[in-house]
């Protein structure tokens, strides 16, 4: 990663430095989420001009995940359709004491593009898609924001044991079941549960630390 | 049992990835219920998973946006969930996750609720219309409120976008469209549940008010995997005579 040198960027840096001091609990510093919790609370309230908004924010990530689980684009934007309805038609069931609004549509997306590819039949095509370590310079989105993001996830990822981070990476960006991991990974079903776990954790001080 | 349930808590990193089956979904999900600690692990995790989804993130086709808007116009939300069904569904045995977790249902307390919702969306006229409607609305918010209840969407060939709502447990399926073109007086878009080698009528298409038909409420949904609609002569017929203008695959 380039040394930042305008003044610009150097203003940015030391703010999201403040906005995001290490936490005790270990869990990443929250991303700048009230925004979209308040559009969900409109959205909530069947106001389309705050779903637009909503949708630029949103329809991004979503898709970035959905296509990084299930590869093919029509059927990404297929799915993306489908979890950015459901955020729609869901709204207000959006509980922000239990999650940023960030996350609650990410979990939709996440849950919509494994329950899609577990359910495709062609198993054996996607084993030959999916990477062991699914994870390329392609991926990242090309506005500062994300790259920054992307870049510190690459680094907290690269400082996890290669089980652990196999194991996450299948898991999360492959939407395979912890059982498909511990096979292709040739280890034991505990094991890959422990690594997941502790990995995860790990991953979160680091994310929480580095920002 | 104490070895049972440290075992259990080890999921939790695997269930914020969603790298659980159906059984070992629910049977966590039943622990989160009456385990605040991990409820915390699992809301940390679930906060790190989005950070992994961040990194990737890629902007969709332009030309989504509109589909979704369009799709959002004529797809029911959900209402608030009442405080009191809230408190129920929590602790009751039906609840198998945490409740900002998304899944379709909602408790069947917020049923009256949601019919009253679904109810703007039409208008009515006279207090036998209203009373047949009430009737039908309940049963829509039904598949609504169903555990099952899922939702997809697709464009049709003429221009406008088609979304379902459908639940299998229901047998039933509920179908809103917006921006299809208008059609001449002695035409009509029919719907059809299609199944290989077979197509049963579903119901007529009402007539569309701001380019939006209202809910239409197809009962029967057993065999069929995908929805059609055709144009057909006023008043419909037993089977479809044009090809479809919309062909949508049901979710599984």
């Amino acid at each position: 990663m380039t040394i930042p040198t305008g003044p610009r960027h150097r203003i940015s840096r030391a703010e999201a430095r403040d906005a995001s001091a290490p936490r005790p609990d270990g869990s990443p510093p929250p991303r700048d989420d009230t925004d979209l919790e308040r559009l969900l609370a409109l959205v909530a309230r069947g106001d389309q001009d705050a779903f637009e908004t909503l949708y630029d924010k949103l329809s991004g990530p979503v898709y970035g995940l959905v296509r990084k689980v299930l590869r093919d684009p029509a059927q990404s934007e297929e799915v993306t359709q489908e979890v950015m309805l459901e955020v729609w038609r869901a709204a207000s069931r959006f509980d922000p004491g239990r999650g940023s609004a960030t996350t609650w549509a990410l979990t939709i997306a996440h849950r919509r593009a494994v329950d899609r590819v577990r359910s495709e039949s062609a198993s054996a095509e996607r084993e030959q898609r999916s990477a062991p370590f699914p994870f390329s310079v392609d991926d990242v989105a090309e506005t500062v924001e994300a790259s920054m993001d992307a870049e510190q996830v690459r680094r907290c990822l690269e400082g996890l044991t290669e089980l652990q981070r196999e194991a996450i990476t299948l898991a999360y960006y492959g939407g395979f079941s912890y059982p498909q991991v511990a096979s292709k990974l040739e280890v034991a079903l505990g094991t890959v549960k422990t690594r997941i776990r502790d990995g995860l954790m790990r991953l979160g001080n680091c994310l929480g630390r580095s920002s | 049992m104490r070895l049972f349930s440290r075992r259990v808590h080890e999921l939790a990193g695997a269930y914020a990835l969603d790298a659980l089956d159906d059984a070992e979904r629910e049977r966590f999900e039943r622990h989160l219920a009456r385990c605040p600690a991990c409820a915390e692990d699992v809301r940390r995790m679930a906060s790190t998973a989005t950070a992994l989804a961040m990194a990737v993130s890629t902007e969709p086709p332009p030309e989504l946006k509109a589909r979704v808007l369009a799709a959002a116009a004529a797809t029911p939300q959900l209402p608030p969930r009442p405080a009191a069904a809230t408190a129920g569904i929590r602790h009751g045995r039906r609840v198998t996750r945490p409740d900002w977790f998304p899944r379709l249902a909602l408790g069947v307390a917020a049923v009256g609720v949601a019919a009253a919702v679904v109810l703007a969306v039409v208008t009515v006229s006279t207090q036998d219309r209203l009373d047949r409607l009430q009737t039908q609305n309940q049963a829509i918010a039904a598949v609504l409120a169903a555990p099952d209840a899922q939702i997809a969407s697709a464009a049709s060939s003429k221009g406008g976008t088609a979304t379902v709502v459908l639940s299998y447990a229901e047998q039933k399926m509920i179908f809103t469209s917006t921006g299809l073109p208008a059609l001449p007086d002695n035409k009509v878009y029919e719907l059809w549940l299609l199944s290989t080698g077979s197509a049963q009528p579903a119901g007529l298409l009402p007539e569309p008010t701001d380019g939006k038909t209202a809910p239409v409420l197809a009962a029967g949904l057993t065999s069929a995997d995908k929805v059609g609609v055709t144009v057909e002569p006023a008043g419909g017929t037993s089977s479809p005579t044009t090809t479809p203008i919309l062909v949508m695959t049901l979710p599984d």
